[in-house]
């Protein structure tokens, strides 16, 4: 099969998955083109500067799958099937129905080129010529100890994101920074743990407050285990108390749930949120850099409001790799760097033909 | 309504309380609301607090009493005596960036008979004692390290300690006390101790089967240290090291923010308090108590508590039992990474 037809039955299958934002053939073949230098240099040679070149997919890319969102696990498969690579996914231990779904939507012979497995089976991490493993820190580290030398491994760790709003008099980015916290209830590496507001702050906690209600109400949090939920409560109470003694500081929460929270904190210095719809609004810091250095080297994507190019240069300056307007942060197009690399470039091999 | 006492008034009605050991409940209520009371007036940010709850002055039942969360200790110096006045601050060993909590006493007086005290009502055994922390002295700020020195006054004969003031073990020391020993002894130090000295013995091929009748006292977790382990894993090498079984070790529950502790004894069992002390399990999406068998939050009444607070929440996840609560999994604070599972969970294959 080639390039191009693999191309139209991914965007068909995708088409079903409205937040991967992936609906043209074309999408596809603009991340084959920027990143290989030419939409058919799987299938063919093709001139590359003084000579001819053609790429060769990896046979088989192993999956590691984790579960916060569907969104990454799809993006991971369906570039390993645009490659014409066999693709094995291993699910996280809570499944993840989207990849089953999405694998019966495709015809065969692109169906047969994916496996799925719960646990996996032990002779995938002999077998696969590349692995792409999704998780926290520490499931990275075990991955990559299990991964032979010669293998092509990519890791997408821990991975944090904020938005900046630079100007906002009529609080018009409210309604989709509360979207942006929203979706996949926080969980992405795309999903903003935090927003730092540089006038109103403190107005802006509150509005905020009242969208994550009205979202609430259209679209409610998943039940959380026992565990996320105390964690939650745990950071609550503990804000709830410095509201009490420490001026200024607002804690704003759904009530009889933890479905959300808004802390209103006028320390500017970031803080990770437990998630599940937990955000921090602060104040502007005087000094970005001391600022954001906890969450720097995890630092996935800034939101920002306006999207304008000068705003875009600051943000740029922060070590986000993705920089994009508040709204549309979870709907990255397809020819995004995930984690500030190249997705299809770094697994190929070349053949260079120097003739004709 | 009873004439608010001052500190060393409640204090004495307290401690008479606790060597009483009643589980009388009117009596344990009595003290809880005067102690609310009293803590509501002089303790400021206690205070504040409350306010912001919207809680009387009075109440009326111990479960209504306003719990501070663990967390508040590292926010405000939640002392219901004047400043000056402080005897002794013990502080929480905090992790990274986020600071310390401090815990400050007026006097130890309760503290040291709630430790002592409750060790006796749990009928937790008096031997000599072998103590795997470091020595009071070298920890001043440590309640742990305080609280393992009163204990030693349970133990028969002078307790010897067996590891210096950064924590490292002194092999050769207990080597020489394992060839020696022939009676039954106790040992006493956190988990984290305890599985060094584990490893210590494991590489160096080491077994000590201790005399029948000894037992191990571990409390605390594994914090800071990047290591983890099951409560059943550690109590095997107990038996792998030193041929005690799961029911002669006992785990410590307690916090340098209480100045009561809870005890356990073997595996699946639970976690028993003394007679001053109540516990109540939270909802934590509704706030509200839960009912028995249900996970939740553990909320700690502790009477021991008069120069701070009586009712802490902790971030601690347990489940309400007959008479007592059964401790769950790590700890809730940590932060959740989506579908976060042990590290091990990725390599898990359908052949293993």
């Amino acid at each position: 099969m080639k390039t191009h037809e693999r191309a139209h039955q991914l965007a068909s299958a995708a088409s079903a998955f409205p937040y991967l934002g992936l609906s043209e053939p074309g999408q596809l073949l603009d991340v084959v083109r920027a990143e290989l230098g030419h939409e058919d240099v799987l299938d063919d040679f093709q001139r590359y500067g003084s000579h001819l070149a053609k790429a060769v997919a990896p046979g088989t890319i192993l999956h590691v799958l984790s579960g916060n969102t569907p969104h990454a696990a799809l993006q991971s498969l369906i570039r390993g099937l645009l490659l014409g690579a066999r693709n094995l996914c291993k699910l996280p231990s809570c499944g993840l129905p989207a990849i089953e779904e999405f694998r019966s939507r495709l015809p065969e012979p692109l169906r047969e080129a994916v496996e799925i497995s719960p646990q996996g089976e032990s002779w995938w991490w002999e077998n696969a010529d590349v692995v792409i493993a999704f998780g926290s820190d520490e499931t990275i580290r075990a991955v990559r100890a299990r991964v032979a030398e010669k293998r092509i491994f990519i890791a997408h760790g821990h991975a944090v994101s904020l938005a900046l709003i630079y100007e906002d008099p009529e609080l018009r980015s409210v309604a989709l920074a509360a979207r942006d916290a929203a979706l996949f209830d926080q969980q992405g590496c795309l999903s903003p743990h935090g927003f730092h507001v540089r006038q109103n702050a403190a107005e802006y906690a509150e509005r905020l407050a009242a969208e994550m209600e009205k979202i609430e109400a259209e679209m409610p949090r998943a039940a959380l285990s026992a565990e996320d939920s105390a964690s939650i409560r745990s950071m609550r109470e503990e804000y709830a108390f410095r509201a009490a003694t420490t001026p200024d500081l607002r804690l704003h929460r759904s009530r009889d749930s933890t479905a959300w929270t808004v802390v209103f904190d006028p320390d500017p210095a970031f803080r990770s949120s437990p998630l599940n719809r937990f955000l921090f609004v602060r104040p502007w810091p005087e000094d970005f850099a001391s600022a954001l250095a906890e969450v720097r080297p995890h630092l996935s994507a800034i939101g920002i409001w306006p999207a304008t190019c000068e705003n875009a240069i600051h943000a740029a300056t922060l070590g986000a790799s993705r920089i994009c307007p508040v709204g549309q942060m979870q709907t990255p197009p397809f020819t995004w760097h995930q984690d500030g690399r190249q997705a299809l470039a770094p697994l190929v091999r070349w053949i260079d033909a120097e003739v004709g | 309504m009873p004439i608010i006492e001052s500190y060393h008034e409640i204090e004495d009605r307290i401690a008479a309380f606790i060597a009483a050991r009643s589980r009388h409940g009117d009596e344990f209520n009595s003290l809880a609301t005067e102690m609310y009371t009293f803590q509501r007036r002089e303790n400021a940010a206690y205070s504040q607090y409350c306010r912001s709850l919207g809680a009387l002055e009075r109440i009326e039942h111990w479960r209504e009493i306003p719990a501070v969360p663990q967390s508040a200790f590292k926010h405000a110096a939640l002392r219901a005596f004047p400043a000056e006045q402080t005897a002794k601050t013990f502080r929480t060993s905090g992790t990274t960036g986020e600071g310390f909590g401090e815990h400050h006493f007026r006097s130890l007086r309760l503290y040291d008979a709630a430790i002592l005290e409750g060790w006796d009502s749990l009928e937790l055994p008096r031997l000599p004692q072998w103590v795997l922390t470091p020595r009071a002295d070298f920890a001043t700020h440590s309640s742990l390290s305080h609280m393992m020195n009163v204990l030693a006054q349970r133990a028969l004969d002078d307790a010897c300690h067996f590891v210096d003031a950064a924590g490292k073990l002194d092999d050769a020391s207990l080597r020489a006390a394992f060839s020696r020993c022939h009676e039954p002894v106790m040992l006493l130090g956190t988990a984290l101790a305890f599985l060094h000295l584990f490893e210590w013995m494991r590489r160096d091929h080491l077994q000590f089967i201790l005399p029948r009748g000894s037992c191990a006292m571990e409390t605390g977790g594994y914090k800071g240290s990047g290591r983890s382990l099951t409560r059943v894993e550690l109590y095997a090498m107990f038996a792998e090291c030193l041929g005690l079984p799961d029911s002669a070790i006992i785990n410590e529950y307690g916090m340098t923010e209480l100045s009561s502790q809870f005890y356990s004894r073997g595996l699946g069992q639970t976690h028993r308090g003394p007679s001053w002390t109540r516990t109540m399990i939270i909802n934590p999406e509704t706030g509200k108590e839960s009912a028995i068998g249900e996970i939740g939050i553990l909320r700690i009444f502790d009477l021991a508590n008069l120069g701070s607070v009586l009712a802490i929440e902790t971030q601690d996840l347990a489940m309400q039992r007959e008479d007592g609560f059964e401790l769950l999994g790590r700890d809730p604070a940590a932060l959740p990474r989506g579908c976060s599972r042990a590290a091990d969970e990725a390599l898990r294959s359908g052949d293993e």
